[in-house]
């Protein structure tokens, strides 16, 4: 990126980042937990911030949340330093559930409403919308630990704000409370709210996030739409999967077509690696003029969680 | 402000544990001198002469202090209760939500520090009621003299929870929090004084020891030169009392405000 497009797309986004980051650095003690992240959070967003454990995704959100003290750098909340009344405008659920155990999850959310100053008389649709409504008047140590995190959840929509935080939402979720909490995010991202989510699952991210920044030990390691994180890190060549009657056949017959470069047989199928133009409809022409009918043609897309390990590296890496 | 006092009122609203200890502790402020009362009508049934020699430290005006004196001994619970109730929000993270949801530093730990205001106002008010029935049932004359000891108890109250208050903050744990109130009000600070009065002949100077200083202020009601010799004013007591406070008030509030929570 030169100079000039560097400074225009930064024009754009500070006119519409929810939330801008710039050069924070965090230390405890000797540990150095973030290391000069900047990026900046599109409104209307789903802006997943991913990273394996430990890589400084909580005290990034803990930062911008006023909980935690940045060594260095600053942040903004629609182009303004926030302060404890801007929070309020803000749905939060930071790394576990906080809530007073002694009372009940009613009782929690109308200590949360009083506080944000909005939502009192939301408590009941929050707790509907979270299936805790008829658990509403048991004590919150009595909750599993999926209830907590949906009361969690439900805290965060009271006041129904525009902006929300969800780190790692999912937890502690069984796969139905899983599959709710992604539809409850997505419905939400088509109401035109912003959601910045950290998450360590890839698939999470990659199924609900229009952004993405990846971010290992601290360091910001890429940022942008999903689409552009992956077709940044895209390699040189595209992958095929092919297979069909003969596959050795296949196999010697593949490599003669141009813009194929290396072709193999692997699990009973021929991978070909092949230039990026090369479509699998004008293979599968190239192939059957040379008399070869396939019985598989699957263009491998590369998944954010390939795109991820390579970005961060194995775990032994990490 | 009351805003804020709403919300600490729905924290504890239904919480039982935090009932059962306040109407504990205030309770037994009236029973502790209850317990004093009944000693020391016998000792006096069976010593005719004692009361005229010593004089009924039930009495008025003598009941204001003795009173303060018995019911000092208690401050301890308020510390802990204070200790629990901040040690709570460090334990559920909830003071991490609170700010998440909206509230400033600065207002969190504000509203904690007017709560201890509150208590001590309740406090002094037990302790009034109390020296007003022994003073009444002691056949003595109704006198506002040495009701002073009532604003003195009032101090030593916000002074024993605002240093148990910033014990909280500092350690987080209430465990931690609580053993180190208490070694050091009762072990700690006896034990400095007596090296300082007895190793050192320094004993005015012991008497400005955190929680020692209001302790001096309301001395043993027999007489404090036997119990604190060469005892410096009540006014430069009162000083050094309001001193510790500002302290602790400063601390806390920097420790909440500055670090990581």
């Amino acid at each position: 990126m030169n100079g000039k497009e560097n400074l225009s797309s930064k024009k754009y986004t500070l006119m519409t980042a929810v939330l801008s980051v710039q050069n924070i650095t965090k230390f405890y003690g000797s540990i150095q937990a973030l290391k000069n992240v900047s990026f900046d959070v599109p409104k209307g967003s789903v802006f997943g911030i991913l990273g394996p454990n430990g890589s400084g995704k909580t005290t990034l959100l803990g930062i911008v949340m006023d909980i935690l003290r940045p060594t260095s750098g600053t942040f903004q909340f629609f182009g303004v330093t926030p302060d404890a009344d801007r929070r309020k405008q803000i749905g939060t659920l930071l790394e576990t559930p906080n809530f007073y155990h002694y009372l009940s999850g009613e009782q929690n959310l109308r200590i949360a409403a009083e506080i944000k100053g909005r939502g009192l008389d939301q408590i009941d649709d929050v707790l509907t919308k979270v299936n805790l409504y008829q658990r509403r008047k048991s004590k919150f140590s009595t909750y599993s630990l999926g209830m907590k995190q949906r009361l969690a959840i439900a805290s965060a929509l009271l006041g129904n704000p525009n902006v929300l935080v969800f780190d790692e939402p999912t937890n502690g979720l069984d796969p139905v409370g899983i599959a709710e909490i992604r539809e409850l995010i997505r419905q939400l991202a088509s109401e035109g709210k912003t959601i910045i989510m950290a998450s360590h699952i890839l698939d999470e991210v990659e199924k609900v996030c229009t952004h993405v920044a990846i971010i290992q030990k601290g360091d910001l390691k890429t940022v942008g739409t999903v689409h552009e994180v992956l077709s940044r890190n895209a390699d040189a060549y595209a992958s095929i999967e092919i297979s069909a009657d003969n596959n050795e056949q296949l196999l010697v017959v593949v490599k003669t077509i141009p813009g194929v470069k290396d072709a193999y047989l692997q699990d009973g199928y021929v991978r070909i690696l092949c230039e990026q133009s090369l479509s699998a409809r004008e293979l599968n022409k190239a192939l059957f003029e040379n008399g070869i009918v396939l019985e598989r043609l699957l263009p491998q897309r590369k998944t954010l969680e390939k795109t991820f390990l390579e970005i961060t590296g194995t775990i032994s890496e990490q | 402000m009351l805003h804020l006092l709403k919300i600490e009122w729905l924290k504890i609203k239904n919480y039982r544990a935090f009932w059962v200890f306040t109407i504990l502790y205030l309770a037994s402020i009236f029973l502790v001198n209850y317990i004093f009362w009944n000693i020391q009508q016998q000792t006096f049934e069976r010593n005719p002469g004692a009361e005229q020699i010593f004089g009924n430290p039930f009495a008025f005006p003598k009941v204001w202090q003795t009173v303060g004196w018995t019911s000092s001994w208690l401050l301890y619970f308020p510390g802990m209760l204070m200790i629990m109730l901040m040690t709570n929000e460090f334990n559920f993270k909830t003071h991490r939500q609170n700010i998440i949801d909206g509230l400033s530093r600065h207002q969190f730990i504000t509203v904690k520090m007017v709560m201890i205001l509150l208590l001590a106002v309740v406090i002094t008010l037990i302790n009034f009621a109390t020296g007003l029935t022994f003073g009444s049932i002691t056949n003595s004359a109704f006198s506002t003299t040495g009701m002073e000891y009532l604003a003195y108890i009032f101090l030593q109250s916000i002074a024993y929870i605002f240093f148990a208050l910033l014990l909280a903050v500092l350690f987080r744990r209430s465990g931690l929090a609580i053993i180190v109130f208490i070694l050091f009000g009762l072990i700690f600070e006896w034990l400095i004084t007596a090296i300082f009065t007895f190793q050192l002949n320094m004993a005015p100077y012991a008497y400005f020891l955190p929680l020692q200083t209001s302790d001096v202020l309301i001395p043993f009601p027999f007489g404090k030169e036997v119990i604190y010799k060469n005892a410096p004013s009540a006014l430069s007591l009162v000083i050094a009392i309001i001193l510790y406070i500002s302290a602790y008030l400063y601390f806390t509030r920097k420790k909440f405000v500055t670090d990581d929570l």
